[in-house]
């Protein structure tokens, strides 16, 4: 046991540089975790990476700033983790139940939005739970909204999306199933079209089960029509590929 | 009611202003974020850069860097390291990422890095930058074994096992420089408390 952790132990440099493969990495992980003298070592030896990084810092190129800010616009954000020693504290998960009953009084007022609802019970991972539980009540507003519509569209190349929107606040839920998977490199990005116009509106994220998670898309106010590109990750500024859906908005 | 902080640049290193960013960031603050742009943008795409090599390729996953530091700000936690920190920890993971999918999928090892590793490459990058003089003369002040072990990890984005593969060394000895080499260059840096 002692030779196991100490060898462990010798990782603490190559965990500070990614020097590690992924398997390893988890592993020096969960020995992170018991061990309060490598986190202090981890630490000061990752703070001195930061000076290695910051030795070659460099102008970034001009258009990107735009770019990321207009993609933070429509960007949700996750909730704080909770902390590991909160959860051993409290011996259970934290987050999965909280969500759920309100999730489901906002789809009941609504009624309007069991396509929404599938979406969002099929994805698992943790941090798409708390995702959704940070766009919950914004969700909520849309779905029971006295205005709120629902339109449906299929994509060119196959799959179908679905859309709750409400003028009244100026937003849209976008959600889609089987749309076909797309390799590592690309994404779909969703966008607010009105006439000569292409407005961001988020990148769908990874299908659960063929269905994306919804995406809330705030601005609605002048589209007319929502529609998706295939984009490199990341996503772009302005669609550079044909969509594969377009839909016209309901007045 | 607390006195407004003084009016005067954080000396260098001093990351509670960025701390106080973040902490908006975190709550949804959109100007704080382009603030939090201006700060880390140039730091997160130098060291992508320095990785990938590709500037199209480090402009993308600059952006996803950026990104992520507004989707996950309220996951940064102090304890753990400075608000720096974070953030080009999350830069360093997705070039690394990024360099060896594409390394696997291509199946190729020659990534471009000339060998050895020329430590002048270090400090050319940014001459204005005072911090690159003293990393580079403390990187200086390591063994060669040492020196090249951490940049061909950090700035060549090879796994310690790849590190240990090009420098004809054992595995062990590999980790052990890094470590070491880390140390003695965090004492130079007069980053250990």
């Amino acid at each position: 046991m002692r030779l196991f952790s100490r060898r462990v132990h010798e990782l603490s440099g190559a965990y500070a540089l990614d020097a590690l493969d992924q398997a390893e990495r988890e592993r020096f992980e969960r020995h992170l975790r018991r061990c309060p003298g490598c986190a202090e070592d981890v630490r000061q030896m990752t703070s001195t990476a930061t000076a290695l990084a910051l030795a070659v810092a460099a102008e970034p190129p001009p258009g990107l700033k735009q770019r990321v800010l207009a993609a933070a616009a429509t960007t949700p954000q996750l909730p704080p983790l909770p902390s590991a020693a909160a959860g051993r504290r409290r011996g259970r998960h934290v987050t999965r139940s909280a969500w759920f009953p309100r999730l489901a009084l906002g789809v009941a007022a609504a009624g309007v939005a069991a396509a929404v609802a599938l979406a969002v019970v099929t994805v698992s991972t943790q941090d798409r739970l708390n995702t959704v539980q940070s766009q919950n009540q914004a969700l909520a507003a849309v779905l029971a909204a006295p205005d709120a519509q629902i339109a449906t569209g299929r994509s060119s190349t196959g799959g179908s999306a679905t859309v709750v929107l409400s003028y009244a606040e100026q937003k849209m839920i976008f959600t889609s199933s089987g749309l076909p998977q797309l390799p590592n490199a690309k994404v779909y990005e969703l966008w607010l079209l009105s006439t000569g116009s292409a407005v961001p509106a988020g990148l769908l994220p990874e299908a659960a089960d063929g269905k994306t998670a919804p995406v809330l898309a705030s601005g609605l106010t002048s589209a007319d029509k929502v529609g998706v590109t295939v984009e490199p990750a990341g996503g772009t500024s302005a669609p550079t590929t044909t969509p594969i859906l377009v839909m016209t908005l309901p007045d | 009611m607390p006195a407004p902080p003084p009016d005067r640049d954080p000396p260098p290193g001093d990351d509670t202003d960025l701390e106080r960013l973040l902490a908006l960031v975190a709550r949804g603050d959109q100007d704080a974020f382009e603030t939090l742009y201006d700060r880390l943008s140039g730091p997160a795409y130098g060291l992508v850069r320095k990785v990938l090599r590709d500037p199209a390729q480090s402009e993308e996953v600059t952006q996803e860097v950026m990104l992520e530091v507004w989707r996950a700000a309220a996951r940064f936690d102090p304890a753990r390291g400075s608000a720096t920190t974070w953030a080009l920890t999350i830069a360093h993971r997705r070039a690394v990422d990024r360099v060896r999918s594409e390394t696997a999928a291509t199946g190729r090892e020659q990534r471009s890095a000339p060998f050895p590793f020329p430590v002048d490459d270090v400090a050319e990058t940014v001459e204005a930058n005072i911090d690159a003089e003293q990393v580079r003369r403390c990187l200086d002040g390591l063994t060669e074994l040492q020196r090249e072990a951490i940049t061909l990890a950090y700035y060549g984005g090879y796994s310690y096992p790849q590190v240990a593969k090009k420098l004809e060394v054992a595995l062990g000895t590999v980790k052990t420089r890094i470590r070491d080499g880390l140390m003695r260059l965090g004492n130079c840096l007069g980053m250990s408390r």
